[in-house]
């Protein structure tokens, strides 16, 4: 890479955390961000043709937002690291990018020591030799701020999306408050805009009956995340009139995580730490279990570990409290319709049961 | 009392400690037997259908000690610290037999291994000899015999590869997980077809630990895996030495999902063959790819001689 | 005139019709090949289906769709119920066999567990992953091995000591079965292998960690496999009860939930004579560039799906009521 190219960072796409990141990266550490285009099927079609054929999916999507996104002009790439395959994500991206002669900066946290927080600093400085810690740290804040706002929004809208009286309208508001977080320079416009926002998505007339039926959606961080690696399957749920729930989030899984406790509440079930989300797919399904939701829905990638070893788990609570759970999982070839047909098919159970427990 | 022992996943790399603790604490135990299509079958019964090979085929052996055993090994290990991380299958494993034969009301021996908690493994086995229901003196003794006696096997079989590197003809090195390669039902098939053609096989695994994860360096930065450091770094150290390389991986193993791809863009120079195993028994495609690798060498070699 | 119902079942590989009266008994039924070509199998079923009953005495009054192109014949055929197929098997079997806990059924390409209690649907599960163990991975073994599919069954029950197969993929299951026969396994352990391959495949992907409780029931296209069947008994130690109709039941079941509907609009075999066509188009308005099918009469824009968000909506001028 020319050394005096100025520096444009991209990071893979994930849900709608592209906007706290491109608030970090341009307020905080002073260099322009490239948003991924969002991830389509041509991204996953990308992204397949140059990994590993049986690596987990999200690596497939991450490698296609990089090359779409340096073809919108990103020079320097960003990987995190994980406890997971997603820990050895970042060399091999960076591997295959070099090996199709793209001649991109790659930084990789993977590289930086969890027990030493300045060797993170030093990957950040990679980005921008000039980094200003003060400002760095004041983006932080707001940054995180900004997660916590837009993983309550996108609760609320999760919970109520289904009964609204004329179709769309939440959605509407919600893309014009994702908009609104483009524009924010301080934590407190954070607040005041999610704040307004909040109050027009009350606002929205909605219907709901009086039993309502609730699902709790659980599984691999990536593929429950990001909407179009999941096949919008929330907003499918929501549409039949569902209440979704979901925990699993940036603020829940890494601002707020505890994991003493969810080790606490399912120590029946689990005695060690499995691995990556499955401790939080467990504690999760299990309480809601408990509460008398009346579905679990378990997402995740093909071949995804840690969330193949919750399952046995998963089954035993499933079979203890009687609750439903629908297991999918996910693969480059996954057929839209065999979604909507069990999707349809565990709709159609739950009122059955429903209607024999009256 | 009667200890049951699954003879799949870390018995390959830790059967010299675990059977002489055993006996030296005067412990009756029985291993299961090598891997066989009904292992196999019974494995596939009780996994989740997505789940790797090689972790059916683990759970295959605790299903065959069942009612063979007062209780069944499943040791845990979170990971080994600066050496290396494991997969989480391994986090996991405990786990997922009790909850997979929880009807079966099946009793697990375990100990865990994690630096984080300061649970080295002397102190694990000490908590596991104590549950087994003897003294602190004793456990330690059986401890440091059976250390001791794994490290000498180990040498003993480490030194056996290393006269074999020195041999004439042709020597491919097999990178594997133990597990993989020395099963019965995986990887033993593929040494015993490589023999037959004349070809020393060499065992990535029987390399110096220590020194193949530290050369594992020079191949990758960032791999977090200590198992997979090991073979990694086994590929470096071996390399002058041999003529073709065969990856061997259970389908779908995730780290070497990653790890094969890196040394495939990375090791280049010298043959490699990519096997993926899934337990199919029909070896007739196999031994196709693996004649057709070992020719292919040959030919190389000898136009090579030619010059 | 008396009422009359109309369930279509349309899968990838078959189509299968029933009309059934006011107490579900079947008048009229019909099971054939889709041939890729749903729209023109749907035809020929009700071709077929026409002169099979009483049109002095009955009318259909409500149609209803199941299987994989449910949606596109539902807008042929103005349904008034379309329902996809688990729903439909377990009403269709649950009206013959009203103490059925557990459903087996292997169709073209999916397989089904479905478990029931008292009536209602607890729990089931669909095939994950590839078409091992489905009725299409049958008749391209048959087809490898020069047997017609229909033959399997009675083959099947010859061998005395089936192969082995390995069955977990199709790619795996056939370069096996090639090498079996090459080493001179006989052809009837060979289809027996295969038989029991389909129920160990099933058990182990469908069936996993479901309890399976008698009676039980087996059904979808492959039911007609007595090998198969033979093989779910022994495998599961309960009798397994294949009705006469089991290639049916989805057919049976929408007909039920069109006549339940109590939506009610006369329905005329006329269609049979209109031209009906399809056309799939890319929406370009975002980058999700979903596919969105349209569905014609007549050249006239009946209905249209497939769009995520309203921006991919195509307004329909002239929708019939």
């Amino acid at each position: 890479m020319k050394t005096k190219e100025p520096c444009r960072v991209a990071f893979p796409r994930f849900g709608n955390y592209h906007i706290p990141l491109e608030f970090l990266f341009t307020k905080g550490l002073g260099v322009e961000y490239i948003t991924p285009p969002p991830s389509t099927k041509k991204t996953l079609e990308i992204g397949s043709k140059y990994s590993p054929d049986y690596v987990c999916s999200p690596f497939k999507f991450n490698l296609g937002n990089y090359i779409e996104a340096i073809e919108a002009g990103a020079n320097t790439l960003v990987q995190t690291g994980g406890t997971c395959r997603l820990g050895y994500y970042g060399e091999l991206h960076e591997q295959i990018l070099k090996d199709l002669g793209y001649d991109v900066k790659f930084v990789n946290m993977s590289k930086a020591n969890y027990r030493n927080p300045l060797t993170f600093y030093n990957e950040f400085k990679k980005v921008n030799p000039n980094l200003n810690l003060a400002k760095v740290s004041s983006a932080l804040l707001t940054m995180l701020k900004m997660v916590e706002c837009i993983d309550n929004v996108d609760d609320y809208v999760r919970q109520n999306v289904g009964f609204e009286v004329h179709d769309g309208e939440m959605e509407k508001i919600h893309e014009a408050y994702l908009e609104a977080l483009k524009q924010v320079e301080t934590k407190k416009d954070v607040i005041k805009t999610t704040k307004t926002y909040m109050k027009k998505l009350k606002d929205v007339k909605t219907k709901k009956p009086k039993k309502l039926i609730r699902v709790g959606i659980v599984g691999e961080y990536y593929t429950i995340m990001e909407p179009f690696s999941n096949h919008f399957i929330e907003k499918e749920l929501a549409k039949k009139g569902i209440v979704i729930y979901r925990w699993m989030n940036v603020t829940n899984s890494i601002l707020h995580y505890d994991g003493k406790e969810q080790k606490k509440v399912i120590k029946n079930y689990v005695k060690y730490y499995m691995g990556a989300t499955s401790m939080s797919t467990v504690y999760k399904t299990l309480e809601w279990a408990k509460a008398g939701f009346d579905g679990i829905v378990h997402v995740k990638s093909f071949g995804c570990t840690p969330e193949i070893d919750a399952m046995p788990v998963l089954q035993k609570i499933s079979a203890d409290y009687k609750i439903p759970i629908l297991y999918f999982s996910f693969d480059s070839q996954t057929s839209e319709t065999g979604i909507q047909t069990r999707l349809e098919a565990f709709y159609d159970m739950i009122m059955m049961r429903k209607e024999k427990r009256k | 009392m009667k200890v049951g022992i699954p003879r799949a996943f870390l018995y390959y790399k830790y059967h010299y400690l675990w059977e002489s603790f055993l006996e030296e604490l005067g412990i009756e135990y029985v291993v299961s037997p090598y891997t066989n299509r009904e292992i196999y079958q019974q494995g596939t019964i009780y996994a989740i259908d997505e789940a790797c090979l090689s972790s059916k085929i683990y759970l295959g052996h605790v299903a065959s000690l069942l009612g063979k055993c007062d209780y069944i090994l499943v040791p845990r290990v979170f990971g080994f610290g600066e050496d290396g991380s494991v997969c989480t299958k391994f986090q996991a494993i405990y786990d997922v037999v009790n909850n997979t034969f929880r009807n079966q009301k099946i009793k697990i021996l375990y100990y865990n291994i994690n630096p984080k908690e300061t649970a080295n493994e002397f102190r694990s086995f000490l908590k596991m000899g104590k549950f087994l229901g003897k003294k602190k003196a004793q456990i330690t003794r059986a401890y440091l015999i059976a250390k001791q006696n794994q490290k000498v096997n180990q040498l003993m079989d480490m030194k056996r590869q290393e006269s074999l590197l020195e041999k004439d003809g042709m020597k491919i090195l097999l990178v594997g997980h133990p597990y993989n390669v020395y099963d019965r039902y995986i990887g033993d098939p593929i040494i015993q077809y490589l023999k037959s053609l004349e070809v020393t096989p060499i065992i990535a695994d029987l390399c110096d630990k220590k020194a193949a994860r530290e050369a594992s360096f020079q191949v990758s930065e960032t791999l977090p895996w200590a198992f997979n450091r090991e073979l990694v770094g086994a590929i470096e150290i071996y390399r002058k030495k041999i003529d073709g390389i065969i990856l061997m991986s259970s389908f779908p193993c995730g780290p070497d999902s990653l790890v094969n791809e890196i040394i495939l863009r990375r090791i280049k120079g010298i043959p490699i063959l990519n096997l993926v195993l899934d337990g199919q028994d029909g070896s007739a495609g196999l031994e196709t790819r693996l004649e057709s690798f070992i020719d292919i060498i040959k030919i190389k070699r000898d136009e090579k001689d030619e010059d | 005139m008396k009422k009359a119902y109309l369930g279509i079942d349309i899968g990838s590989i078959s189509t299968k019709a029933v009309i059934i009266d006011e107490k579900n008994k079947i008048l009229a039924s019909e099971y054939l090949w889709t041939e890729g070509n749903p729209m023109e199998a749907v035809k020929k079923v009700l071709r077929s289906l026409e002169p099979q009953f009483k049109k002095k005495t009955y009318q259909i009054v409500s149609v209803g769709t199941t299987g994989s192109a449910r949606k596109l014949i539902g807008a042929m055929v103005g349904a008034s119920v379309v329902k996809n197929e688990i729903t439909a098997h377990a009403i269709g079997t649950t009206s013959l066999y009203p103490d059925v806990r557990t459903i087996l059924e292997i169709g073209g390409q999916d397989s089904k567990i479905i478990l029931i209690e008292d009536g209602v649907v607890v729990d089931y599960a669909m095939n994950t992953l590839c078409a091992a163990g489905t009725g299409s991975f049958l008749s391209s073994q048959a087809r490898r091995l020069g047997v017609e599919v229909e033959e399997f069954g009675k083959i099947a029950l010859k061998s005395k000591k089936p192969t082995n197969i390995a069955a977990r993929c199709t790619v795996f299951a056939e370069s096996d079965l090639v090498h079996k026969a090459q080493i001179g396994h006989r052809k009837e352990d060979i289809i027996a292998g295969l038989c029991k391959a389909v129920v160990t495949n099933y058990l182990n992907n469908v069936g996993k960690g479901k309890k399976i409780v008698a009676p039980v029931v087996f059904q979808g296209g492959v039911s007609k496999n007595i090998g198969v069947t033979k093989a779910f008994e022994e495998a599961t130690g309960c009798d397994v009860i294949v009705d006469p109709n089991s290639h049916l039941m989805g057919a049976l079941g929408v007909a039920i939930l069109a006549r339940k509907s109590k939506k009610e609009k006369e329905f005329s075999f006329n269609i049979t004579d209109m031209e009906f066509k399809t056309i799939g188009i890319e929406c370009q308005k975002c980058a999700n560039h979903c596919e969105i099918i349209c569905v014609y009469k007549n050249n006239q824009m009946i209905d249209s799906w497939g769009n995520r968000c309203e921006n991919g909506a195509i307004p329909i001028k002239n929708k019939e009521a």
